[in-house]
């Protein structure tokens, strides 16, 4: 903003400079243009700080000859460790050129030996130079010398774009510098996969998609539990039309791909002249769609506590809502946390289709990123990232399953043959460790649980 | 679906039938006359009956018929004893009382208000708060301590304050052994342990009648003798209505005030304990005896 600003106000200065002292201004020495190569690793965009080549050409006008070019990037640019290439092409062909280049921190000489006539086209490629750290529009200006003296050379328009050098900038290029990194990277497999730079570069671009990864599953899964309850609730209620409708819903979104919601949703509302934001629009669906899942495990959980809960609820005079509420409900939550843990894994993983209706979650910048680069480090990065929230997840529920499968002990009827050995594990003070047979036994109605879970999974 | 309720329809006109039961005076009067020499309970003028059964009749999907016709008069403070062979109806009778399963026919009568055909479900959940049940399967709450077992009816049925239900949970968990264990899980406590927990959580609500559906059946012998005692002490210094379905003839012939002997839905006799085990009138009853013994 600043730079541009500042060099607009330049141009209109310049401008009026000329005006005032040359009523016609023509160039002698015309800037054709002034490019800088997207440094390595920096995926499409040039750093500053970090080396690029920058590339200048301009083409010597009717009548003049020009004996030498001055180049000028701003201040904290630098040409000091530059090599430069000098072409002079006349048509398709090049024309032999002496030149001699002299370079000084932000300005470059390039004086020719024989002056440059009408009609060729000079290319400067400085090799190994840097860009403003700072990042932003950078325009090279400068001067040139013809048979009349020194002239103003034409800005370089339009302006190069740059992005600033981050510390994550300047590690990679310490990665690029490093020699395990290059004999990692001529590895063909870990240079295409697992190649260091782009690793940490990814992670840094990909983040934004995580978050709202992220954003977009934990703001939908309230809504999908309370749906869900809602549906579970319907659908063992004793009216056959209720019933009937939290069917038609459960199986519905159940046994369509949620590709195809996502389509349905995302095209067919603007069709309507209904218009949501993408990202709120992701989290409905997602809600949607989780809560008829949401729906059966609930179902499942309130159905596998058993009958003698709900008698004994009754022998003490609990009505309906007070046993649900009091008794079955909280037991169902504490069977039904793992079976949720896992759809909701499953509901992170599902907003990557999200990216397929211009979503920008992860897959979307990790899919963009390796379109770029040609490199698939940026999806492995995307699996990390993936990884980070599932992977803690995955063992929360194996931790939670266990220790259900544990404390349900004595809930309902017990084995009378194996009550004995319960029997022995409390005497002995010990943690409740009791026969592997026993527990499988006792959680069988939440095993009952997880293989609807399972049946569930295999239908995403 | 549609026989199923033919045979609901049928039911109801056989429950018409059976003439109403009487004036509650007569009734009582009857009764005692009819029970007097056959339990141990000490009768007071005048006293009524805790619980009346009347030409109890049970059908369920309305082909088997589990009870006939039960006939059973329970006295305020009597300790009776339920026996039988396997599927004889003792727990369908049992849960019929406190309507976990409606009767078919026939009525029943709680302190004289008739509890078959048209309670509306408020007036049935009042009913069960005077009606204690102890299960086979114990049936504890097992997200809830042992505290918090004996607390739940107690705060959110009695609708008492936090602090009156948990001094009263830890009163009757005293009484049944188990205060070191308040704050135990289900899960935590043996069988035993867990069914004096559910023993403390009926009496907590404090009941006319307690009913128990086999309590012991579930645990191993070592345990028994720990439950047994706690409801002889029930019924010997606390004075409870207790009806128990049992297999523990030995605890039936100590505690029983009367022993009913049920066989395919009926009541095939009952008595004094010393009579029924010493004297059976029926060629079924000593045959389940000896069978037993
Ligand atoms: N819900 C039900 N539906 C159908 N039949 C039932 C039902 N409950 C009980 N029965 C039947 O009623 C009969 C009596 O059952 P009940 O449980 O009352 O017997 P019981 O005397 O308690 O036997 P046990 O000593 O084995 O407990 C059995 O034949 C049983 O199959
Ligand atoms: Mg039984």
């Amino acid at each position: 903003m600043d730079a541009r600003s500042r060099s607009v106000a330049c141009t209109i200065v310049l401008a009026l400079a000329f005006v005032c002292a040359l009523p016609v201004q023509a160039w002698g020495l015309t800037t054709n243009k002034a490019t800088a190569k997207p440094n390595e690793d920096g995926g499409s965009e040039v750093i500053g700080g970090l080396p690029t080549r920058l590339t200048w050409e301009g083409t010597v006008e009717e009548g003049e000859k020009v004996s030498s070019i001055h180049l000028e990037i701003p201040a904290d640019g630098s040409f000091a460790e530059s090599t430069t290439k000098v072409t002079a092409l006349e048509g398709l062909s090049r024309a032999p050129v002496e030149s001699e280049v002299s370079a000084d921190k932000n300005t470059l000489t390039v004086s020719f030996g024989e002056p440059i006539g009408e009609g060729l086209l000079i290319r400067l490629e400085i090799y190994n130079m840097t860009l403003p750290s700072t990042g932003g529009d950078v325009v090279v200006s400068g001067t040139y010398q013809n048979q009349d003296g020194e002239q103003k050379l034409k800005d370089s328009d339009p302006p190069i774009k740059t992005i600033a050098n981050t510390p994550l900038q300047s590690m990679v290029n310490w990665l690029d510098n490093q020699e395990w990194v290059k004999q990692w990277n001529a590895n063909q497999f870990l240079g295409m996969f697992l190649k260091p730079q782009l690793i940490l570069t990814s992670l840094s671009s990909l983040f934004p998609g995580w978050l709202l990864c992220l954003g977009i599953v934990i703001a939908s899964y309230p809504f999908a539990i309370l749906l869900g309850l809602v549906f579970a609730l319907m659908k063992i209620s004793r009216h056959r039309l209720v019933r009937a409708i939290a069917i038609i819903y459960i199986n519905t979104l159940r046994g369509t791909p949620l590709f195809l919601q996502i389509y349905i949703m995302f095209f067919g509302l603007p069709m309507m002249n209904i218009n949501i934001d993408n990202n709120v629009l992701g989290i409905i669906v997602m809600a949607i769609n989780s809560s008829a899942y949401l729906a059966e495990i609930f179902r499942a959980g309130i159905e596998s506590i058993p009958q003698g809960q709900y008698e004994a609820a009754a022998s003490l005079g609990m009505g309906h809502l007070q046993t649900m509420v009091n008794i079955i409900l909280p037991q169902t939550i504490r069977r039904v946390i793992p079976t949720v843990t896992s759809d909701f894994i499953m509901a992170f993983k599902d907003t990557s289709l999200l990216s397929s209706v211009g979503v920008m979650e992860l897959m979307m910048f990790s899919k963009n990123l390796t379109s770029v680069t040609g490199n698939m480090t940026p999806y492995v990065t995307a699996a990390i990232f993936y990884l980070i929230v599932t992977l803690p997840l995955i063992k929360v529920v194996s931790t939670i399953e266990k220790r259900i499968a544990k404390s349900e002990r004595g809930g309902g009827p017990r084995p009378k043959a194996k009550a004995k050995k319960a029997e022995v594990a409390v005497v002995d003070g010990q943690a409740v460790g009791a026969e592997p047979s026993l527990v499988e036994a006792l959680s069988a109605p939440f095993k009952a649980g997880t293989s609807v879970m399972g049946g569930t999974a295999s239908v995403r | 679906m549609f026989d199923k309720a033919k045979a609901r329809v049928e039911a109801r006109q056989e429950a018409r039938r059976v003439p109403p039961a009487l004036d509650a005076e007569v009734a009582a009067a009857q009764a005692h006359e009819r029970d007097k020499g056959l339990t141990k309970h000490s009768f007071e003028p005048h006293e009524h009956p805790c619980v009346r059964i009347e030409h109890l009749m049970k059908t369920f999907d309305g082909e088997t018929q589990v009870l006939t016709d039960v006939n059973l008069t329970v006295w305020p403070g009597e300790v009776v004893c339920v026996l039988g062979p396997s599927g004889s109806g003792k727990s369908t009778m049992l849960r019929c009382i406190n309507l976990l399963e409606t009767p078919t026919a026939g009525h029943i009568l709680i302190e004289d208000n008739e509890i078959t055909g048209h309670l509306g479900t408020r007036e049935v959940n009042k009913l069960r708060q005077n009606l204690g049940m102890v299960f086979q399967s114990f049936n504890l709450f097992p997200h809830l301590s042992a505290k918090g077992n004996v607390m739940i009816g107690q705060t959110k049925v009695l609708k008492k304050s936090k602090a009156e239900a948990e001094a009263e949970a830890l009163k009757q968990l005293e009484a049944v052994g188990l205060l070191d264990r308040a704050d135990f899980k289900p899960a935590q406590l043996s069988g035993g342990q867990q069914q004096r927990v559910a023993i403390a959580r009926a009496v907590a609500m404090h009941p006319d009648v307690l009913l128990f559906d086999e309590p012991t059946s579930a645990l191993d012998p070592e345990l028994v003798r720990g439950v047994l005692d706690v409801m002889r002490d029930l019924a010997e210094n606390g004075g409870m209505t207790m009806i128990v379905v049992t297999h523990e003839m030995g605890f039936a012939r100590e505690v029983a005030d009367r022993v009913v002997f049920m066989e395919g839905g009926v009541v095939v006799e009952q008595g004094k304990p010393e009579d029924v085990f010493d004297h059976p009138q029926h060629a079924r009853t000593a045959e389940f005896l000896g069978s037993i013994k």
